[in-house]
């Protein structure tokens, strides 16, 4: 998450917010699938639907449309309305240099775009395998041919046609690779286009040294959007809803560091000069208590601390196919699930960041409930399932300890300390665990081509929905998919069918309920934890609610003078 | 003379590829397609396979034997090869710029720290080991000394660490981070020579006192020349090939820039490019920042061996 920043007091007056973020790919809507990316389009371009800033559960809310799609009785046909009088802001690829009303073709073309193999984009996946006639237009190559599901019925009328029932394409159209570009811009500027970003949203791009520095100024033809005047309650006692009605952008200027090392943004926060920075593993004892408050030198200085759910579940997986830890006995699994620590994990390896796993579908999201977890630690049981599975003792029948190995992403200090954690704990029911830390890219490698035995991974979930964790089951997902455990079990898969076409309803919550259930009968997975975002920020940065789905909330943000 | 230089000119062979090979095992046969990475985490297997075949990730590594020998050098490895001598840095898989741009744009601000940095070192380091060398085994000689040891023998990270919080986050003196102007160059200017000048007045005070017990010293010290002028003319002189080695050899390292000062002050350089692009695994940068890195080494080192023979007419390059 990018961190949000304020540089040299005497710069505070004229409504200037200062960021600070990672490492950012460039301004091509097509190409921002990392949050570092997507916060910095977001600034600059916008797509038909967003979340609702401060409504939970998580809300879908039109942007540029004019209202929420209409969906035909088959839920095959989505019709958007657009908004009159949005313009592109104005930039030298229109004629005499002044941006354009935006049209439902820039959605079509914008939406070509993204399943284009040409672009390659990594969110294609949005619309490739739900789109009418996506896959064969992207098969075939040809990027002036119409695609049968993207239809302009008028200037202000778009259609998208689904081969069958998606509702999940409302939660995706928030997704920043959905955003619209004008087509003039993308031609004018070619391959350069990643760095002239020609929106539609609150901001527009003044200067970018790469790997350095971004400039933005205030759009002067964003349209109409104000603060809104809903949220939760506690939102009004917080004062989150001081500005309610007040017209958006609430900040002239946003200036954004690329600051790569934390322990800069630490100098510089307790300088004052930055408003709000994550908390890594290394600085959390410095500024978070035992019971997990705020120290009270950090409290002198009237700073706040936000604590936020990030729906991402991190589990270890177990490879099916596997001769040894796959097969339909889940004993061996149930016992290296029992075996680990969850609480101890959180404490030791997170300093309780994270919390224990109980479901794969994370806090927050429709399916998800507080079940305690089959297969809580508790060394015995694990002994018995060990036992049980045939290995007493975690010997084979020849008397030799188990050996198994598990990939794990990266081969930082932290990945390590993790592996040494999972071998201690399973050393504990006889199993020799060899954790392979490995290169990201050779990671994916052997997940993709089902090339391991035991993996340790994360899923970060694409929007508030539980289909985006069950499709990890789906047994047609199986690898090179997303399923990359190859966890088979045709009950699930006629449920997935099921819940795939059907709208929020309490029957597809607990059909939702009833996989889980399944899937931890039948544990692919070891659930580990879900982590939680702690974060600080000072008195004088206002209207800061973190959401784990949206990028565009710099529009909201305030910054007083201090 | 001319000789010389197309003997060492060939020995840039071996040494390039041997850099770039160990490169090459380390990020590519090591690390893995990069196709994966580029695809995201919901890709389809066809995109992958497009992305491994777009790129040329399908080729054989060092190879293609397959096609002995028409294709023999249609290999992952001869391509990068090929495409580094023709001046082709490739672009980055995550930002898609050229490389070549990338490196443009990352010198000025390397150079503008690492060469203040080096000439102040440079001058400080030689001053104050003509200093310990003059006052040889004395309190002050001493000094410096175990001031120098303790000086090379403290992390330049401690260095960064303690001057960002008392001299840029406390005091105020300087900014933390930054690098909008002259002033932000001067706090890593400043650690840098610290953190540097220890080893460099060792290295030069033991040039120095090498000399000193020298011959010509004694006869010129019999023969009533001053003590400053054996020491500024005639020792410095002599002691000046070392001088050379050391300072030439680290030319290369003013264009490839500091990682850590550059990482810490946000100078977006060469170093801090190399820092980032190495856990995103953007090989292009890192094979280019490599190649360049060693063919400027391998430079320096024979213009080490000319500088020898100009400074010291008794050496004949052959």
């Amino acid at each position: 998450m990018a961190l949000a920043g304020c540089a040299p007091k005497q710069e505070n007056k004229d409504r200037t917010l200062y960021l600070i973020g990672g490492d950012f790919r460039g301004f091509d809507p097509m190409d921002s699938g990392d949050t570092e990316t997507a916060e910095e389009v977001c600034r600059v371009y916008e797509g038909l639907l967003e979340y609702s800033y401060l409504e939970r559960p998580y809300k879908v809310i039109p942007r540029l449309a004019e209202s929420l799609p209409e969906i035909s009785a088959d839920g095959l046909t989505y019709t958007f309305r657009l908004k009159k009088g949005v313009r592109f802001m104005d930039d030298p690829c229109f004629p005499g240099g002044k941006g354009r009303e935006v049209t439902a073709k820039d959605f079509v073309y914008s939406f070509k775009r993204l399943i284009d193999p040409k672009v390659g984009s990594d969110g294609d996946w949005i619309f490739i395998h739900h789109v009418l006639g996506a896959k064969e237009w992207a098969e075939k190559r040809d990027s002036e041919a119409p695609v049968p599901g993207f239809v302009a019925v008028d200037d202000h009328t778009l259609q998208v046609k689904l081969a069958k029932p998606y509702p999940q394409l409302v939660w995706t159209l928030t997704m920043s690779f959905t955003f619209v570009v004008p087509r003039e811009a993308v031609e004018f500027y070619g391959k350069d286009f990643r760095s002239h970003p020609v929106g539609t949203g609150p901001y527009r791009l003044v200067s970018w040294r790469r790997r350095y520095r971004l400039e933005y100024e205030r759009n002067p033809s964003f349209s109409g959007q104000r603060y809104p005047d809903v949220g939760v309650p506690g939102d009004r006692e917080t004062g989150l809803l001081a500005d309610a009605g007040k017209p958006l952008p609430l900040i002239d200027r946003i200036v954004m560091y690329d600051v790569e090392e934390y322990y800069t943004f630490w100098q510089m926060f307790l300088g004052g000069q930055i408003a709000a920075a994550g908390l890594n593993k290394d600085y959390f004892k410095k500024a978070i208590t035992p019971d997990l408050g705020l120290s009270d030198e950090l409290k002198r200085r009237g700073i706040r601390l936000y604590k936020t759910p990030e729906a991402s579940t991190w589990y270890i997986g177990f490879n099916m196919n596997d001769a040894v830890v796959g097969g339909k006995s889940p004993k061996l699994r149930q016992a290296f699930a029992s075996a680990i620590d969850q609480k101890k994990l959180c404490e030791v390896i997170y300093n309780n960041r994270y919390t224990p796993a109980n479901s794969p579908i994370p806090p927050g999201i429709a399916g998800h409930t507080d079940k305690p977890y089959p297969c809580i630690y508790n060394l015995e049981r694990a002994k018995q399932f060990i036992a049980e599975a045939g290995y007493p003792g975690g010997r084979d029948k020849n008397g030799n300890p188990l050996r198994l190995t598990m990939i794990m992403p990266g081969a930082s200090t932290d990945v390590r300390q993790l592996g040494e954690f999972f071998t201690d704990h399973l050393r504990a029911i006889g199993v020799e665990l060899v954790p392979q830390p490995m290169s990201f890219a050779e990671y994916l490698r052997r997940e993709h081509d089902g090339n391991y035995q035991v993996l340790y991974a994360g899923w970060i979930g694409d929007y508030p929905d539980a289909e985006n964790f069950l499709k990890l089951f789906y047994g047609p997902n199986k690898c090179p998919g997303v399923n990359a455990t190859n966890y088979q079990n045709p009950e699930f898969d006629k449920l997935y069918d099921r819940i795939a076409v059907m709208n929020d309803s309490p029957e597809r919550t607990a059909l939702y309920e009833q996989m889980v259930d399944m899937v931890l009968a039948d544990c692919p997975w070891a659930l580990m934890t879900y982590p939680l975002t702690y974060g600080l920020y000072q008195p004088w940065f206002q209207n800061y609610k973190r959401h784990p789905f949206s990028y565009a909330s710099c529009k909201y943000h305030r910054v007083l003078p201090h | 003379m001319i000789a010389y230089l197309i003997r060492r000119l060939f020995s840039v062979i071996p040494i390039a590829l041997g850099v770039l090979i160990l490169t090459f095992l380390l990020f590519r046969v090591i690390g893995g397609n990069p196709a994966y990475r580029i695809a995201g985490k919901n890709a389809t297997p066809a995109k992958i396979a497009q992305i491994t075949k777009d790129r040329g990730y399908d080729k054989p590594y060092f190879g293609n034997f397959q096609n002995f020998p028409r294709q023999l050098f249609d290999a992952q490895f001869p391509r990068l090869v090929g495409n580094l001598l023709r001046g082709d840095f490739g672009e980055s898989i995550t930002t898609k710029e050229k490389v070549r741009d990338i490196l443009v744009e990352g010198v000025l601000p390397s150079v503008s720290v690492t060469l203040p940095l080096f000439l102040l070192n440079l001058m400080l380091a030689i001053a104050l080991a003509l200093l310990a060398a003059y006052y040889r085994n004395t309190w002050a000689d001493r000094s410096l000394v175990v001031v120098s040891v303790m000086g090379m023998s403290i992390s330049s990270l401690v260095y960064i660490m303690v001057a960002q919080y008392w001299l840029a986050g406390e005091w105020g003196i300087f900014p933390v981070w930054g690098f909008e102007g002259p002033q932000y160059l001067v706090l890593p200017v400043l650690i840098g020579v610290v953190a540097g000048v220890g080893g460099s007045v060792r290295f030069y005070r033991t040039i120095v006192l090498d000399e000193m017990y020298q011959d010509y010293v004694r006869t010129a010290r019999a023969k009533g020349v001053s003590p400053q002028r054996i020491l500024f003319s005639h020792v410095l002189r002599n002691a000046l090939i070392p001088i050379l080695t050391n300072v030439i050899i680290a030319l290369p390292f003013l264009y490839t820039g500091s990682l850590l000062l550059e990482s810490f002050f946000g100078i977006p350089g060469l170093g801090r490019m190399l820092v980032m692009a190495i856990p995103n695994g953007d090989e292009d940068v890192i094979y280019a920042e490599t190649f360049l890195g060693t063919m400027l080494f391998v430079l320096a080192n024979t213009l080490t061996d000319i500088a020898y023979a100009w400074a010291d007419p008794r050496i004949r390059l052959k």
